[in-house]
């Protein structure tokens, strides 16, 4: 008797906010039998600054230094989009150069986003040594971005018609230097990571996400295209040089935990092959166009532009009066979107996969709050 | 049998996995180490570093004009200035430079937007204090101690 009101008790699990493998200020609120989770909650919103508000109440070059604070790990790809998604709407042409700078750049910050996921997520999973070599690599790039952009996380790098610094020697050293670097530690990662036995028990076949379910939460990014699916804002919807240059976009079969780890894997060598080319044809020329208002406004419209973040599709929804101030700037973060499918694929496993699970959709909370 | 031969290849495999994860460990543990023992051993700043800004010295002093380009493009607010002109038909020449770095996000859109490039990133980053008054400063007092070096 004792034993069966034991088993059948359902029992309530506050995961976070606090906890440190929710990466962040998320709370997820688990409705447990025993050891199974028969429902989860996703609480969000503490860390909740009110960006979409804070656009309103600025001019369009003001919010730049916003961008990078909602997704702090891959922040230049934020600004990179918010300079984009303007130029588009106010029809200015970014010369060459700056726009092949920008695709280095935000390609390095990628690699160093997923070299962060990959080293946290393994230290969620019990595994530490990997993460010292992720943020050895990851510490390449930050001090090669450090060189150009001044700053080591939340950059502030692009500008309307261009960005703020030219590329100096040390950069471009510091990028040949790193990329044979990272592929003989690709290498070794697989060695360490892609075939140990213990990391395959815990996430083959764990946290299966179908390419309908996927689909229905409008769930994108490496995420999506690890179950299956081929969809890739750069190449769906190309923007910036990226037609011009030749890269796959890695599919996973499966939908499981270890597909997601290694369609972020494999990404990053994309990523080398992009850095490798885009280095390859960097024209010369001016990095800011010429006769761009100090603060430009776009006419009056809404206006919609998509973006491949490091974790999805990132929607800009701008809507201007043709004035100095935005009047209303909406950002579809995908984040949100991956967040939405955990319920889903956390209803039946055991507590112990929903770390390995939440981990694996690689959520940056800020990005989700905002 | 099959089973028993299933699960002797589980256990064969497993244990070959580990022995190469520890062999990439003790590769890397005969290589040079890669931290850098802070307080004492420092890297040398990149040429863009961005600190707290400061006023250029030159030898007339500094270039600021108080004309307020970076109070109104700053995204956070934090710099205020007030210009003094030493007699009626004078150019107007800045005072008192507050910035209050406590607020800064180091985006940079004052030193582009200065006309009279007055403004540059400093190369400091021990910034770190007790109070967030101490984040307060005026940047021409700064410069007055200072030693003007052109």
């Amino acid at each position: 008797m004792l034993r069966k009101t034991l088993i059948h008790d359902t029992f309530y699990l506050n995961l976070g906010p606090q906890h440190p493998s929710t990466h962040g200020v998320l709370r997820l609120l688990l409705r447990l039998e025993g050891e199974r989770v028969v429902e989860c909650q996703p609480v969000i919103g503490y860390s909740h600054r009110g960006h979409e508000h804070m656009a309103q109440n600025r001019s369009w070059l003001q919010f730049l230094p916003n961008t990078s604070r909602m997704d702090y790990l891959s922040a230049l790809l934020y600004n990179h989009a918010y300079c984009l998604a303007v130029e588009r709407a106010c029809g200015i042409t970014v010369p060459p150069r700056a726009e092949y700078i920008r695709v280095i750049c935000a390609e390095l910050n990628r690699i160093a986003s997923h070299l962060l996921w990959f080293g946290a997520y393994l230290l969620d999973l019990g595994a530490f040594t990997p993460f010292l070599y992720a943020f050895d690599d990851r510490e390449d790039i930050l001090a090669i971005l450090g060189e150009v952009t001044g700053s080591r996380l939340t950059y502030c790098y692009c500008r309307f018609g261009g960005v703020a610094r030219d590329l100096n020697q040390a950069f471009l050293d510091g990028v040949r230097a790193f990329i044979p670097k990272l592929r003989r530690r690709l290498k070794d990662y697989h060695t360490l990571v892609s075939k140990n036995v213990i990391f395959l028990n815990r996430t083959k076949g764990i946290g299966v996400m179908s390419p309908e379910q996927a689909r229905d939460y409008a769930v994108t990014g490496p995420n999506l295209r690890a179950s299956g699916v081929n969809y890739d804002v750069r190449k769906a919807e190309p923007y910036s040089v990226y037609p011009e240059l030749d890269f796959e976009v890695p599919l996973g079969e499966h939908g499981d935990c270890y597909d997601r780890y290694y369609v972020r894997l494999l990404e990053m060598e994309q990523s080398l092959r992009i850095v490798e080319q885009a280095l390859e044809r960097l024209p010369s020329g001016p990095i800011r166009a010429a006769g761009v208002e100090q603060e430009p406004a776009p006419p009056p419209g809404a206006y919609h532009f998509a973006y491949e973040s490091a974790r999805g599709q990132l929607g800009i929804y701008l809507v201007s009066d043709g004035g100095r101030i935005p009047v209303r700037m909406k950002w579809r973060v995908p984040s949100f979107s991956n967040l939405s499918v955990l319920p889903e694929l956390l209803a039946g496993t055991l507590v112990a996969d929903t770390i390995a699970i939440l981990g694996s959709l690689d959520l940056v909370i800020p990005e989700i709050d905002r | 049998m099959r089973a028993l031969w299933e699960y002797l290849w589980g256990v064969l495999s497993g244990a070959w996995s580990l022995a190469a994860g520890m062999g990439v460990t003790l590769r890397y543990m005969l290589q040079p180490v890669a931290t850098v023992q802070y307080p004492r051993q420092r890297l040398p700043l990149p040429e863009a570093f961005r600190g707290p800004i400061r006023l250029r010295a030159f030898p007339d002093g500094h270039h600021c004009v108080a004309c307020g380009e970076c109070w109104r493009t700053c995204p956070s607010g934090v710099i205020k200035v007030q210009g003094l002109k030493a007699q009626a038909k004078d150019h107007n020449r800045a005072r008192y430079f507050f910035i209050d770095f406590s607020r800064c996000s180091l985006c940079g859109l004052c030193v582009e937007v200065c006309p009279q490039q007055a403004l540059a990133f400093s190369r400091e980053y021990e910034t770190v204090g007790p109070s967030r008054y101490l984040g307060v400063k005026d940047l021409i007092a700064a410069l007055e101690q200072e030693e003007v070096v052109p």
